[in-house]
């Protein structure tokens, strides 16, 4: 990879350590993907959770700052492992919730924006169309790419900090046309689709696609951006998924061949019977759940209204717990516009900056946790220590209040 | 016998130890375990085996964007593999590499060669060296 004169200098430490340390991972990373040049970016995501971050992490980050970094473009930064303001009342352990201070300090160093969340797209980093990011957090990688006309590749824990502060990435992956041109379709034959089978639908996607960038037609025209966005998390879950081109949603693309520039390629067909296979691998029991959990990727404020009517009348049984996980945003307009009140009179409890994936779940004693979310479902179980159930909204609600 | 084979450097500096090798996409994300460096990844034909000290080997990441945190968690801990050869480029060796030799001084070779998974067997005596760009087989 080339490059000018002011990088390599930076290379040699003439911008201070942390850029340093910044340019030698593009360099490498650079030249490991056989980019040929560094590129500006408008905007930078980062990861900021303890839980996978570790103390490594903490000490990269750490390390950066000392070394006198600042990010150089508008940053936000990935879901807690707690939620900032109520952690105690949801009994995660203080210790745990002292590494993630020290995270949460670190940002607000680096020049982060105070937005912890995984959909910055809906809330605090909405970027134009045609722009350049250097975006961790694979679901809002496929969000960008595939329903913003950004262009991003789906960047590395290390990456993202030294894209954050140079405002730089190395120009490979999805930021060249002919990686982004669609080699599968998949086709949606569930006519009226749950809020599962949007899920389900993404996952399989993910699962079968290999490699190849797919296309997916056949969706009702009255799917929202929210359905969409569980969508390509599920697909990011399920595979190495970057981008889908949605016939009907993503800009300028009004047909399967549009996609796949003319070339004829496999097509895939989704309907009941995939739907029940993705159930089969996401569902692993049918006991009692003694946490049902929403929002994975974290809920706008439209779904926490639809949530608000759903639970309307009703109360959680004894023994139950509902988790909502969302943005500060939404939370702060849920609570300002009596929303919130309504989901938690339940006895449901919104949460705000953080994620159920990346919480402690498992130290703030639950066994069994029930969600709509392939992504939750996925990442929990495969730590193998808490037991996974995958089920729509209306038999989640049914499951905590009955 | 000892064949010597040119690959592609990631980064990284010298390393020897037995070739542990995966013919499935890998993660240390939820996948290894940094504090004993067991692999723990459900999915994984080295479920239950251990990464520490050896020279890691398997055709290419998957999973989360954290991968490369893991990793260092796992040098940080002194349970990382000695080296890592991919057969397709897994972003998160390469800067787990980069960042363990500022943070910890530790430098892991991490080389790329396609035909790794199929060359190499678990339990090869191996010797990475990044200088030079070979892997030699004994």
């Amino acid at each position: 990879m080339q490059l000018n004169r002011q990088q390599e200098g930076a290379l040699r430490g003439e911008e201070g350590e942390a850029r340093q340390l910044a340019m030698e991972i593009l360099a490498k990373v650079g030249d490991a993907m056989e980019a040929d040049s560094l590129v500006p970016i408008s905007s930078a995501h980062v990861l900021a959770h303890y839980s996978s971050l570790h103390e490594a992490g903490i000490e990269m980050l750490e390390k950066f700052r000392d070394g006198g970094g600042r990010f150089a473009v508008k940053t936000s930064v990935d879901p807690a492992s707690i939620d900032p303001q109520n952690w105690k009342s949801f009994g995660v352990p203080e210790e745990f919730a002292g590494k993630q201070f020290r995270l949460f300090r670190a940002y607000e160093a680096l020049g982060g924006t105070g937005c912890w969340t995984c959909v910055q797209y809906q809330t605090c980093n909405i970027p134009n169309g045609g722009e350049i990011l250097a975006w961790a957090e694979s679901n809002a990688v496929v969000y960008a790419n595939s329903l913003l006309g950004c262009r991003t590749n789906k960047i590395t824990s290390g990456l993202d900090l030294a894209c954050a502060l140079t405002g730089l990435t190395p120009r490979y992956g999805m930021l060249l046309d002919e990686n982004r041109v669609a080699r599968v379709a998949f086709r949606l034959s569930v006519r009226d689709p749950s809020d599962l089978d949007y899920r389900s639908a993404g996952f399989y996607i993910g699962r079968h696609c290999g490699s190849r960038v797919p296309v997916l037609s056949d969706l009702p025209k009255s799917s929202t951006f929210d359905s969409l966005k569980h969508l390509g998390s599920a697909a990011a879950t399920g595979g190495p998924v970057n981008m889908i081109h949605f016939v009907g949603f993503t800009p300028g693309c009004d047909s399967v061949a549009k996609a796949t520039g003319g070339e004829k390629v496999e097509v895939i067909e989704i309907g009941r019977k995939e739907m029940e296979e993705v159930e089969g691998e996401l569902n692993q029991t049918d006991e009692k759940a003694d946490l049902v959990a929403l929002g994975v990727p974290q809920l706008s404020l439209d779904e926490l209204k639809v949530l608000a009517g759903a639970l309307a009348g009703r109360k959680l049984r004894r023994g139950s717990s509902m988790y909502v996980y969302t943005s500060k945003q939404a939370y702060d307009e849920a609570t300002g516009s009596g929303i919130r009140s309504a989901i938690e009179a339940s006895g449901a409890r919104l949460t705000h900056s953080t994620d159920g994936e990346i919480s402690p779940l498992k130290e703030m004693g639950f066994r069994t946790v029930m969600t709509n979310s392939a992504k939750l479902a996925e990442t929990i179980m495969s730590e193998g220590e808490i037991r996974m159930r995958y089920a729509p909204l209306k038999d989640m609600i049914a499951e905590a209040t009955s | 016998m000892t064949e010597s084979y040119s690959v592609r450097v990631m980064t990284g500096r010298k390393a020897r130890g037995l070739a542990l090798v995966s013919k499935k996409a890998f993660t240390f994300a939820h996948g290894v375990d940094p504090r004993n460096g067991n692999v723990t990844d459900l999915h994984s034909d080295l479920l239950g085996k251990n990464v520490k000290g050896s020279v890691l080997v398997y055709p290419y990441g998957k999973g989360s964007t954290t991968a490369s945190a893991w990793f260092l968690e796992t040098v940080r801990l002194g349970n990382a593999p000695a080296a890592v050869v991919t057969s397709s480029v897994d972003p998160a060796a390469v800067i787990g590499s980069v960042v363990a030799k500022v943070l910890y001084g530790v430098e892991i070779p991490v080389m790329l060669w396609s035909d790794a998974p199929s060359r190499m067997r678990s339990g090869d005596a191996v010797e990475v060296d990044a200088g030079t760009g070979t892997i030699r087989l004994r």
